[in-house]
């Protein structure tokens, strides 16, 4: 697209409040640029326009030079014509429509790319261009003269073209002259319609008076070109500065490309809403009420575009509040006016990074009325979703625009980055809490998951998986209660030891989905599978772990001299070594009692949800319970009030004392390294 | 996706059809009738789940087209009402294609507004009428009618396949006709459909067949398979995604379809995506698990159980239980999305994108939704998201770019450039202005020195806007106005104000003043406080 400025005598055109007179030229330069931002405000890409004064072009087809500063100091080094040049007037308009033909000529860097991609074999580029003359007609002859010179040129340079690699000939090119008389002077040149001049060649003649005419004039063309159309925000509630505490009702009017109405342009009862502009404008608008924001709640609106806006009226006061307003990063919907009175949101303003956007939210019936909820299909009864956790994973999983400097040292695309990297996070992921009792013990075993996931594991970030390991062991030494909560209605509440079955193979797991990562990762495979109790007998458990335990800590030994882990190990075997009778006394030194192998004092509570719990785990709690409670009795009271109120005391004792003796063994273990518990 | 049905009731549908092997004798009509029930039989099969009245696609209504036309049904979601009436038409005289199109268009404008894509079925015997109202004559006549006459209706204001169902013999004469006519009716509409007949000679067999083959076409579920890292689900997608087509500047992309796979990439904040232009919305529903290995074998009992509505209500509790109580993925992904106030940001094409969140039509019911994207790369698409496949997992960063404390966010993209409206332009187009400008260069003159930097910087920018412009006449009438301005200072003013206010009008009359480069400093006096 093409912007030819010919350069014309001071001709003053009065404005009149200002007590200097604009010259012709300026009215055309500033009516130029309005132009220009109206475009580069929409179409910040991909517009090309250029600017010839004479025979000199002001910018290139760089999209770098498609900026209005550049072309200000480019205009500024050219001067308004003095009076000298007059002489040349006749000269500068033909040359300027050559240069402007020359220029279209010149592939843009799009086109370049296009015709070196090897698409260009099958569909051969076509090149259409627009050539705006901006100037000043003696004669309808020449007029005439100025459009045979377009013809004449194009031919020229599609000849030098076609034998040129360097060159692009001209498949269309449409011509609009607009002759400017200053104001208040009667034009002796009518306006034409577009027609058809060669088969390349398209032309129109505009006329307008200098000043506010021309204006509205490329503004209209702007549109025309360009296909915008306009959009006028009404009652926009401003406060006056004068008067704070009133606020009056202002409109201002936006252009926009005219898709943002095709859904408003469908619909029968558009009447009404489209008026003639109020900006003066010879055009027409759509009214949009202003809705004022409630909150600022970002919500997800369904919309089917988003396009660039600008105000008409760039610098006003109304039109200056409302784009502050909403660069500050408010969201505005505007509603169709209706008769009927119901509220019909069909447009959203809002900006994103800088730029202002209206949205276009669909106004017509959605098939989606009323749909089932998801809760109501496949997977939707089961209430046991890891939903915060997911949450975790999907900030994990963010992303953000790529650096420059990451896109170069990058060796594949950033999102194949993120797909590998779900995928690495996703190897191991239970998604429902009573599948899993890695999910729930994630204080226990952090930071090893995290750093499973890593790509590269540094030797103390082995370490520290490795203390996870010995940590459960030690705790599963100590016959610990994982501390999992109880929830969930599915399966039953499994034994300790098969709790304990399960974290390891849940962990084997885990871990083995990475374990092919590095050799630094199989590693912490090798550690936990030297841990892992091998499934036996639940009976021989107990038996089988100081073995087992000591059998690991000769590797431990070589590797490992972290006081912390030492400490622990210390501990085990300290507590391997002591008789039955001093596990007992540590036992009771820490703690003054613990009730057979339930879970301490959250007795009562698990009780009343039997839910997580199989029937000998019930009974023996119950018994606990039982127990706990007339022991409490016993001790509070000295008189019984009955038989059962001194059998049961009785057994409670026993129950201690024999435990101790080995007469129940599995129990006994229990209870002793329940005991043995360090808090 | 609402269905139209315009069934033929001319008299020419009344001609017997020959069957050898029954004495009854039954017409065409009864045929189409038959295939139309197999048609919704199967609609209501893969409704999206039957324990819901909520069948998304069979929003049927069905106009009977002869010499009129007529609502029969309106649009429902019952499809007993709908077979109901359908065993009720009556028959009319002739064949007269043009009007049922044309209720066909008035029905759905009104119903939904241009806005829905549809399906339009006509179902007729292959006679297109003749004379005045005939296919030939409305086809021969719709191009060239004058503004009083009734415009043809097609092609459709909204979107629309139109599909025309041939209840005839292969190879009956007045068909062989008919099919170029149906043709150029769904090349008018340019939308897409087809033209099916029957396989072999007519018989309910052969009816029944075109039908369920035409729905297995349109109505068969999307079925994908809904991926994020190694978490599977498999999902349908309703509406079924259409292929988009789009001419662009240098390519044109046609007929482009989504994978079977929506392939999640991460997640974004839903401040982050404000709102993006989408394509179409797609309800994400994970497919029941016995779906895909029982419905094939058992296709016969399950028409019986769940088109015919006539199973117990034990029957039903059981399906949904079993459904019901095995996790899915799909819904672990909606219920953090939607604590999370997050979209998943999912592949699911060649260059194509989309995102899934949390939708919820009323406060209580909410589910998946699939938002597609223009497909392509191109940055315009939206732009403050900037080109997807540069997106990368905040892993990947140094330090996470959302928890740099004091710097930009991630998102928005940012242009490399300010729009008019967020940078101070210079439009002198109106007197107002070009006032206001010059109103802030005196409003800061008086406040000399104090706003001597300002006041030097507006004047410059003045300057150089008028430098720009070639209004050179401007700058004299600068000068003039900061001279009448220094006359006016009052007696209490600071002695630098006069000076500066000299010193600047002096500066704009030099030759130096009117080149752009050149900015006009303040003057050294002895009363600058200081290089402050």
């Amino acid at each position: 697209m093409e912007y030819d400025v010919i350069p014309r005598t001071k001709a003053p055109g009065f404005i009149p409040a200002a007590p200097v007179t604009k010259p012709l030229w300026t009215c055309s330069v500033e009516c130029l640029f309005e132009y220009m931002r109206i475009v580069f405000d929409i179409y910040p890409t991909n517009r090309l326009i250029r600017v010839v004064v004479g025979n000199r072009c002001m910018n290139s087809w760089a999209q770098k030079e498609m900026n209005m500063n550049q072309l200000a100091v480019a205009l500024a080094s050219v001067g308004p014509p003095w009076q000298e040049a007059v002489d040349d007037d006749e000269f500068s308009a033909v040359q300027g429509l050559s240069q402007a033909v020359e220029a279209l000529c010149q592939p843009s860097p799009a086109q370049e790319e296009y015709l070196a991609s090897p698409a260009q074999d099958q569909i051969p580029l076509v090149n259409n261009g627009r050539i705006i003359c901006l100037t000043h007609m003696k004669s309808e002859a020449y007029v005439r003269s100025l459009e045979e010179c377009v013809i004449d040129a194009i031919v020229q340079h599609n000849k030098l073209a076609s034998a040129s690699e360097l060159l692009l000939p001209i498949n269309q090119c449409e011509v609009t002259l607009i002759h400017i008389t200053p104001v208040g002077e009667d034009s002796h040149i009518s306006s034409q319609a577009r027609r058809e001049l060669s088969d390349v060649v398209n032309s129109e003649v505009h006329v307008a008076q200098s000043g506010k005419f021309l204006y509205f004039k490329t503004v209209a063309l702007v549109q025309e070109h360009y296909d915008l159309s306009s959009t006028t925000v009404t009652g926009i509630p401003m406060k006056e500065e004068q008067n704070a505490n009133s606020s009056a009702n202002y409109d201002v009017e936006l252009l926009h490309p005219a898709a943002v109405h095709s859904d408003i342009m469908k619909q029968e009862q558009a009447e009404g809403i489209i008026i003639p502009s109020k900006e003066g404008l010879p055009t027409t608008t759509i009214t949009l009420k202003w809705c004022t924001p409630k909150s600022n709640v970002v919500e997800l609106h369904n919309c089917s575009g988003a396009y660039r806006i600008t105000p008409v009226d760039v610098n006003s006061r109304p039109s200056s509040c409302l784009t502050n307003f909403l660069l500050a990063g408010r969201a505005v919907m505007l509603e169709q006016p209706r008769k009927s009175g119901t509220k019909v949101i069909s447009h959203m303003l809002a900006s994103h990074g800088g730029e202002i956007f209206v949205h276009a939210i669909p106004t017509c019936r959605s098939i989606l009325e009323d749909p089932p909820s998801i809760s109501e299909g496949c997977g939707g009864r089961v209430t046991d979703y890891r939903i915060k956790d997911f949450g975790e994973f999907m900030r994990e999983n963010r992303l953000a625009p790529a650096a420059p400097t990451m896109l170069s040292t990058m060796p594949v695309k950033p999102i194949n980055k993120a797909l590998e990297r779900l995928e690495r996070s996703s190897r191991f992921w239970p998604i429902v809490i009573s599948d899993t009792l890695v999910g729930n013990l994630m204080s226990t075993i952090s930071p090893l998951p995290a750093f499973m996931v890593k790509e590269e594991l540094t030797d103390d970030e082995v370490l520290e998986c490795k203390k996870v390991i010995y940590n459960i062991v030690s705790l599963e030494a100590k016959n610990e209660v994982l501390p999992v909560p109880v929830v969930g209605s599915r399966g039953k509440g499994p034994k300790r030891e098969e709790q304990y079955k399960q974290l390891w193979n849940e962990l084997e797991n885990l871990v083995r989905a990475y374990s092919d990562t590095s050799s630094q990762h199989a590693k912490v495979l090798e550690c936990l599978l030297e841990c892992k109790k091998p499934t036996g007998p639940s009976g021989d458990q107990l038996q089988q772990s100081p073995r087992n335990l000591s059998d690991a800590k000769i590797p431990s030994e070589e590797k490992l001299d972290t006081k912390q882990i030492e400490q622990s190990w210390r501990d085990l075997d300290k507590f391997q070594r002591m008789t039955e009778r001093e596990k007992q006394e540590l036992l009771k030194g820490e703690k003054s009692f613990d009730s057979p192998p339930s879970k301490k004092t959250k007795t009562e509570e698990l009780i009343m949800q039997p839910g997580g719990q199989n029937l000998l785990s019930l009974w023996t709690k119950r018994v606990a319970s039982i127990n706990n409670k007339h022991h409490a009795e016993f001790a509070g009271r000295l008189e019984g009030s009955g038989l059962k109120a001194k059998l049961y005391p009785h057994l409670d004792n026993e129950d201690m004392e024999g435990g101790s003796n080995g007469s129940n063994k599995s129990q006994s273990n229990s209870q002793t390294l329940t005991g043995g518990t360090q808090r | 996706m609402p269905t139209v049905i315009a069934l033929d009731v001319s008299l020419s549908m009344s001609r017997p059809v020959p069957m050898p092997d029954t004495n009854e004798e039954y017409q065409r009509r009864h045929l189409a009738v038959q295939g139309i029930n197999t048609l919704l039989d199967f609609i209501s099969v893969n409704a999206v789940w039957n324990s819901q009245a909520w069948y998304e696609r069979n929003i049927i209504l069905i106009v009977s087209f002869s010499y009129l036309w007529e609502r029969t049904v309106p649009f429902t979601r019952d499809h007993d009402s709908i077979k109901a009436a359908l065993n009720k038409v009556e028959l009319y005289n002739k064949t007269c294609l043009e009007t049922a199109l044309v209720g066909i268009s008035t029905t759905v404008q009104e119903e939904w507004n241009n806005g829905v894509q549809c399906q339009v079925i006509l179902v007729t015997d292959g006679s297109v009428g003749v004379g005045p109202g005939s296919l030939k004559h409305s086809l021969q006549t719709c191009s060239a009618r004058e503004s009083t006459e009734s415009k043809f209706p097609l092609p459709f204001t909204f979107p629309c396949k139109l599909h025309v169902l041939c209840v005839a013999n292969p190879n009956d004469p007045d068909l062989k006709t008919a099919l170029p006519l149906y043709q150029q009716l769904i090349n008018l509409n340019s939308q897409g459909g087809e033209v099916l007949v029957p396989e072999g000679p007519l018989s309910f067999r052969s009816v029944q067949d075109m039908f369920q083959k035409f729905a297995e076409k349109i109505y068969t579920p999307f079925h994908a398979q809904l991926q994020c890292g190694n978490f599977k689900c498999p999902v349908q997608l309703h509406p079924r995604p259409e292929p988009y087509s789009r001419d662009l500047e240098f390519e044109s992309i046609q007929m482009k379809e989504i994978w079977n796979k929506l392939e999640i990439v991460g997640f974004l904040e839903i401040a982050e995506v404000a709102s993006p232009p989408t394509v179409s919305r797609h309800l994400v529903l994970p497919t029941p698990t016995r779906d895909r290995s029982s419905k094939t074998e058992n296709s016969d009992k399950e028409k019986k159980t769940e088109g015919g509505k006539t199973f117990t209500k034990g029957d039903e509790e059981e399906d949904g239980t079993e459904d019901g109580k095995v996790p899915s993925f799909a819904v672990l992904l909606h219920g953090s999305l939607k604590v999370e106030s997050m979209v998943a940001l999912a592949r699911i094409g060649e260059d194509w994108f989309g995102m899934l969140y949390s939708w919820a039509d009323s406060k209580k019911k909410s589910n998946l939704m699939l938002s597609i994207f223009e497909p392509g790369l191109c940055l315009e698409n939206i732009p403050w998201l900037g080109n997807l496949e540069n997106l990368c997992p905040v892993s990947a960063f140094e330090t996470p770019p959302h928890l740099v404390e004091g710097g930009q966010p991630p998102f928005p993209v940012r242009p490399s450039e300010k729009r008019s409206y967020a940078q101070s332009c210079v439009v002198w187009i109106k007197a107002a202005g070009l006032q206001s400008d010059m109103q802030k260069v005196l409003r800061h003159a008086r406040k000399l020195p104090d706003k001597q930097q300002q006041f030097y910087k507006e004047m410059n920018r003045i300057r150089r806007a008028a430098l720009s412009f070639g209004f050179h006449e401007l700058l004299e009438a600068m000068a003039a106005m900061l001279e009448r301005e220094c006359t006016q200072l009052p007696g209490t003013a600071h002695p630098s104000a006069a000076l500066q206010l000299t010193h600047a009008a002096n500066a704009l009359r030099l030759p130096s003043a009117l080149e752009i480069v050149h900015t006009i400093m303040p003057l050294q006096t002895n009363f600058t406080p200081g290089d402050r």
